[in-house]
């Protein structure tokens, strides 16, 4: 029972209301007292262990900064995880070959540390966990032919988007980092459209496709720029949590775009 | 984009010109730190000079000049490597080195290495219209892909006759040169075009070395060479040559050794990478070796593809 001068929160609800904000104000004023009930601590996201359920509060990216373009990548690595870390807990994986599995196993073992590396050089400046929509990662892995196909998608994006922001770091340590992530998404999506081609998707000429015409043109890699980047996140309808740009890079020098395709 | 390829051939040796304006060096791509703003904005055109040329880890026009002109002699190389491969060298006797091996490439294979050489081609184009300049003035005949030197005696000699030593030295190949821009793109800060075109051919080089790996695993390499194109390990063990039989000889050992110097790595940012939170279980040293790739410096590089070149890179 709350009165003027003691505020029990029973629910984590409370704190998000506007009614409590103020009572807390004026019984601190008076000299009162707040009690947190243990319960509400409960109802908590684990945002600290990057597994935990996801927020699903809009998550706003400061692109002006390092801090934010780090972010940026850290967004992308815990999508590729979680998507890798479904594959490989799924019936699907149970089905494919060695090698097929084998790729799969060290992707996920891959970007699950690209993400906890990202984690812990943000430390507290890190953006909650990205709430992902189950129905589509459902239908992602599915099928050994789906869960290539979407993970070819987002090795590409990948390297688009290191591609595309790299440019932006300001501190040339985090420009080494990125570097040393991006080289890696490479080696992946080179596998991945190597084993599609292998599966009978057909390279143009034949054995091409790990870099094909279709994302190396100019002997140049494929880039995306930040904005373009996450509306191709958006489309995929995997992230639930609303992802946007709240401040663009601070020295904007946009490049043409070379994307890779939509549909791999 | 070409017109943006051009900022290069603005810049005189005599930079005090270009400082004329602030304008004119953000046109010129270079960040305007506080200290050469200030230059500029006093007018004291000393000032400014002395802070574009002491900018931290040298990011300075002449650092970009210095990259794309190393960058373009390890293209070259790897194009000139290429080419002999394939047999459609302009020089007839780089073409004749590799006859024997070349009838040995399984057609697939031919396919991939044709798309390979297209993109170091394209590379060497790219950097040559960036601006870079082959101050060297290498040739199909500048190199001895033996690594002797121009003895045709090298320790590498049986990458002409063995395919699964010549796989074996073109994945060092592609993987010193992913090494090698990973290593340089630091001095490219400063230049936001020059930069980004860095990384989009540094991460064609690393398409270019997975697939290459994926190869030789396909055709008996051990299995530190991944399927998933990445580098497993560090020194020459992670070159993966267990499959060339008679094992190729000490020199060969020791120049995978200063290719895959260091990837062994398993700390990242000041964090021990295995001891981070959330880690699947296998997850192992081995992984976290895999999930980065490591930077060369350019004396590293350098001491690498020495032997590969007649003139002297230094």
């Amino acid at each position: 029972m709350s009165d003027d001068r003691t505020i029990v929160v029973e629910r984590a609800e409370q704190l998000w209301e506007a009614s409590t904000r103020r009572s807390f104000l004026k019984a601190l004023g008076i000299g009162g007292a707040i009690v947190m009930m243990p319960g509400i601590f409960a109802a908590c996201n684990d945002d600290d262990n990057g597994t935990g359920p996801g927020s699903s509060s809009p998550v706003t990216l400061d692109l002006s900064n390092d801090t934010g373009i780090v972010n940026y990548a850290y967004a992308l690595e815990q999508l590729e995880a979680a998507f890798y870390t479904a594959v490989v807990g799924s019936a699907a994986f149970n089905t494919m070959n060695t090698e097929q599995k084998e790729v799969m196993t060290d992707l996920r073992n891959h970007e699950v540390a690209h993400r906890e590396l990202l984690a812990a050089v943000l430390g507290s400046a890190k953006i909650p966990n990205l709430a992902l929509d189950s129905a589509t990662v459902a239908t992602a892995i599915a099928s050994t032919n789906s869960v290539l196909k979407n993970a070819e998608a987002f090795e590409d994006l990948g390297v688009s988007a290191y591609n595309g922001a790299g440019k932006y770091l300001q501190d040339v340590n985090n420009l080494l980092l990125a570097g040393k992530i991006v080289s890696v998404e490479a080696r992946h999506a080179a596998a991945i459209r190597d084993l599609r081609e292998g599966m009978g998707l057909s390279g143009t000429p034949p054995n091409t496709r790990f870099a094909g015409d279709d994302v190396v043109v100019g002997g140049l890699d494929v880039k995306l720029e930040p904005s373009d980047v996450l509306a191709r996140v958006a489309s995929t309808g995997f992230v639930q949590t609303p992802l946007a740009i709240g401040k663009s890079p601070t020295v904007t020098s946009p490049t043409p775009n070379q994307a890779p395709p939509t549909t791999p | 984009m070409k017109e943006q390829m051009t900022i290069l051939g603005g810049i005189d040796p005599e930079i005090s010109d270009r400082l004329v304006s602030r304008r004119d060096a953000i046109r010129q791509g270079a960040t305007v730190s506080s200290r050469l703003a200030a230059g500029l904005a006093l007018a004291s055109v000393p000032v400014a000079l002395a802070a574009l040329s002491k900018d931290a880890f040298g990011q300075t026009p002449a650092d970009v000049t210095d990259v794309i002109n190393f960058a373009l002699k390890l293209e070259i190389f790897e194009n000139e490597f290429y080419k002999a491969v394939l047999g459609i060298s302009s020089s007839s006797a780089q073409n004749n080195a590799f006859a024997a091996v070349r009838a040995q490439i399984p057609a697939a294979a031919v396919t991939a290495v044709q798309q390979i050489q297209k993109h170091e081609q394209q590379h060497v184009d790219f950097l040559t219209a960036a601006g870079a300049v082959n101050t060297l003035n290498l040739t199909a005949a500048s190199f001895d892909f033996s690594g002797g030197r121009g003895t045709g005696t090298g320790p590498f000699a049986r990458a002409t006759t063995e395919l699964a030593f010549l796989l074996a030295t073109a994945q060092g190949a592609e993987d010193t040169g992913v090494r090698a821009y990973k290593g340089q793109a630091g001095r490219l800060i400063n230049n936001k075009t020059v930069l980004e075109a860095a990384l989009r051919i540094h991460s064609v080089e690393a398409r270019h070395a997975s697939k290459i790996r994926r190869l030789r695993r396909a055709s008996g390499a051990p299995a530190v060479v991944k399927y998933s194109g990445t580098v497993s390990g560090g020194g020459s063990a992670a070159a993966g040559a267990g499959n060339i039989t008679p094992a190729p000889p000490q020199a060969v050992v020791d120049a995978f050794n200063l290719i895959y110097a260091g990837e062994d790595n398993v700390t990242q940012a000041g964090k021990v990478v295995t001891s981070l939170p959330n880690l699947p279980s296998g997850f192992d040293a081995a992984a976290a070796t895999e999930a980065f790739d490591e930077p060369l410096t350019k004396d590293q590089v350098v001491a690498i593809v020495q032997p590969f070149f007649i003139p002297s890179l230094s």
